[in-house]
């Protein structure tokens, strides 16, 4: 018996630039999450440099990853993770108040997100009574609430239909062209995979040898 | 929206939880507040009695006497009583005087001879200053034209005498010798000490002054104010008027005087000092599980907030603000079971048994004290504030991408 250390990803070496829509496939295991997760400052390295705009994110303190976090990223998870005390619009508000700025401006860009990805009259309506791809299209108002430069996905079409799948990725790519907002994505849905025009396969924690 | 909407949604997601928390801290609420009010009552009731003993708000006396006690009768007596009392009376402050004269004696009817503690009185000021005619159960107060006494009911049961019954005083005058004097027993005190039953006997101050060849001589002087809150200031005033009238006195305010109140009141204040105390970890106790069951559940949704951009003070300060809004609304729904019980209780008229060293038992009586509202509301949201701190502020510092893994 004895501790067996695993190296959840090895080697990697990795560039998002503006605009990207870059998908990570490979399979459960491969380090697609891990990889995800330290790129959107969600997780530190334990070996390795991550650097942000040239600067190296090791320095960051606590509270300066967090504000990285809230002026330039946006996420959008498996679960969709929304606040289930507060409303659709109220969802995409809270990053804005996390970020002090005039009330009215906060919920009228929310309303204009909402609309955005195809939700609006829905403002009022609590996450429970939406339906899936609804409550992911709330996820997606909600990680652009705060202009990010990168949001990153991770599984997002996993607890979804196939149809609606499709309808929020055809909603992603639409938001990345009309938006320049670069999405990462972590996946193993080929459709992902076929919309990308970046794709990283992972394997082990490794990159695949002539993948990209 | 804003995070006091965030904070009650969270608060009422999990309506039984936070109805329980909520009823835990309404229920020690309204223990603090309704103990808080039965000791500002007893308070009152002790202080009341105290000054209507016969203390009164501002006592006069021979500098002497409020230090050591007299080897021989009126041996720190005031003379000059009329000059006192013209001055005293003079001033808008004054409600009441009423100057005393205290002896030891021996009283006799029928054979037996039993010690006494005389005190002689002016009926008149006494009846509107003093709470002892009212105690006569038996018979009336004293009348300054009759040669009449009152006994408490302990002398009264002991000598074996009746109301009319002829009894004779005997005592040392101030020069040193023996008088005596004849009265008859005018009316029957109910006194609630029994050693003070026992002894007690109250007799007009001219007969006294008769009695002990004193006359114009009393001594002590209690003065009844108007305003009873302004105590030193009436003291300090009173006592310079006196000096500018060429008299010397020594002034005492009743707090000085009542020892039995101050130790009374300082046993209270511990006991309820120690049982807040008690009550409070209980309640923190009580709270804190729920709090940290509330937190647990909500750990996945701490680790998107974190994922958002909310600094991990941020979400502490938010569990914080949670637990003290709980806190608020448990304390005003504490407050109106509090108002409630305090109605019920004072409208029902429960008797206690008597308090030690008395003979008389008195009804519970609780007040309304806004003081012991607010430190009861006060206590119970820092308690619930700090019952969501420790564990919000150890999953607000976990690892994020740990937190969004938890089921």
């Amino acid at each position: 018996m004895g501790v067996e250390r695993v190296h959840a990803l090895r080697g990697v070496d990795v560039d998002v630039y503006p605009g990207d829509f870059l998908a990570l496939r490979g399979p459960s295991g491969s380090g697609k999450t891990t990889l995800i997760n330290l790129l959107g400052l969600l997780d530190v390295p334990d070996r390795g440099t991550l650097l942000l705009d040239g600067r190296n994110t090791a320095t960051f303190s606590e509270n300066e990853r967090a504000d990285t976090r809230r002026d330039r990223f946006g996420f959008v998870f498996q679960s969709f993770n929304l606040i289930p005390v507060l409303t659709a619009s109220e969802n995409v508000t809270y990053p804005m108040l996390l970020k002090p700025q005039p009330p009215g401006d906060m919920q009228s860009r929310a309303g204009e997100l909402l609309a955005a990805v195809g939700l609006a009259g829905k403002e009022h309506v609590r996450p429970d009574l939406l339906s899936g791809g609804q409550r992911q299209r709330v996820a997606i108002a909600r990680a652009l609430a705060n202009h990010p430069a990168v949001i990153f996905a991770d599984e997002p079409t996993a607890s979804l239909d196939s149809h609606t799948a499709d309808t929020i990725l055809d909603l992603m790519k639409q938001l990345n062209n009309e938006r320049g907002v670069a999405f990462v994505l972590s996946t193993h849905d080929p459709r992902v995979v076929g919309r990308a025009e970046r794709v990283i396969a992972l394997h082990d924690g490794a990159i695949e040898p002539g993948a990209e | 929206m804003n995070r006091l909407t965030i904070a009650w949604r969270n608060i009422t997601r999990n309506h039984r939880r936070s109805l329980l928390t909520g009823g835990i801290v309404a229920f020690g609420f309204a223990s603090f507040a309704l103990a808080g009010g039965f000791m500002a009552q007893s308070f009152d009731g002790l202080r009341d009695n105290a000054i209507r003993s016969g203390l009164g708000h501002v006592q006069f006396a021979d500098v002497r006497a409020f230090d050591k006690s007299e080897e021989t009768t009126l041996q720190f007596g005031i003379g000059h009583t009329s000059r006192i009392m013209q001055v005293l009376s003079a001033d808008p402050a004054v409600e009441v005087i009423m100057p005393r004269v205290e002896f030891y004696g021996l009283v006799s009817a029928g054979g037996r001879s039993i010690p006494f503690a005389g005190i002689g009185v002016d009926a008149e000021a006494e009846a509107r200053g003093s709470s002892i005619p009212g105690s006569v159960h038996d018979g009336q107060w004293l009348n300054p034209m009759i040669r009449g006494v009152v006994i408490g009911g302990g002398l009264a049961k002991a000598l074996n005498v009746k109301l009319g019954s002829s009894v004779t005083l005997l005592a040392t005058t101030s020069d040193g010798t023996l008088n005596a004097i004849d009265a008859t027993v005018r009316g029957i005190a109910d006194i609630s000490i029994k050693e003070l039953s026992e002894r007690y006997l109250a007799l007009p101050l001219s007969l006294a002054q008769d009695l002990l060849i004193a006359p114009d001589t009393v001594s002590r002087i209690s003065v009844i104010l108007k305003k009873p809150a302004r105590e030193p200031e009436a003291a300090a005033r009173l006592v310079e008027k006196l000096n500018q009238s060429g008299v010397t006195l020594g002034v005492k305010i009743w707090r000085e005087l009542a020892v039995f109140y101050q130790q009374v009141r300082m046993l209270y204040l511990a006991i309820f000092g120690f049982m807040g105390a008690v009550l409070l970890v209980v309640v923190f106790l009580s709270t804190a599980n729920a709090t940290l069951m509330s937190v647990s559940e909500r750990t996945r949704e701490i680790g998107t907030l974190r994922a958002l951009g909310a600094r991990p003070t941020r979400i502490t300060g938010s569990f914080i603000l949670e637990g003290a809004l709980l806190g608020l609304a448990s304390s005003v729904a504490g407050a109106v079971l509090s108002l409630l019980i305090t109605f019920v209780i004072n409208i029902s008229n429960i008797e206690m048994p008597p308090p030690p060293g008395s003979i008389k038992g008195f009804i519970i009586s609780v007040q309304i004290i806004p003081s012991a509202y607010l430190t009861a509301a006060v206590a119970m949201i820092v308690t619930l504030a700090l019952a969501s701190f420790f564990p919000a502020r150890r999953a607000a510092h976990a690892q994020i991408v740990d937190s969004l893994a938890h089921v």
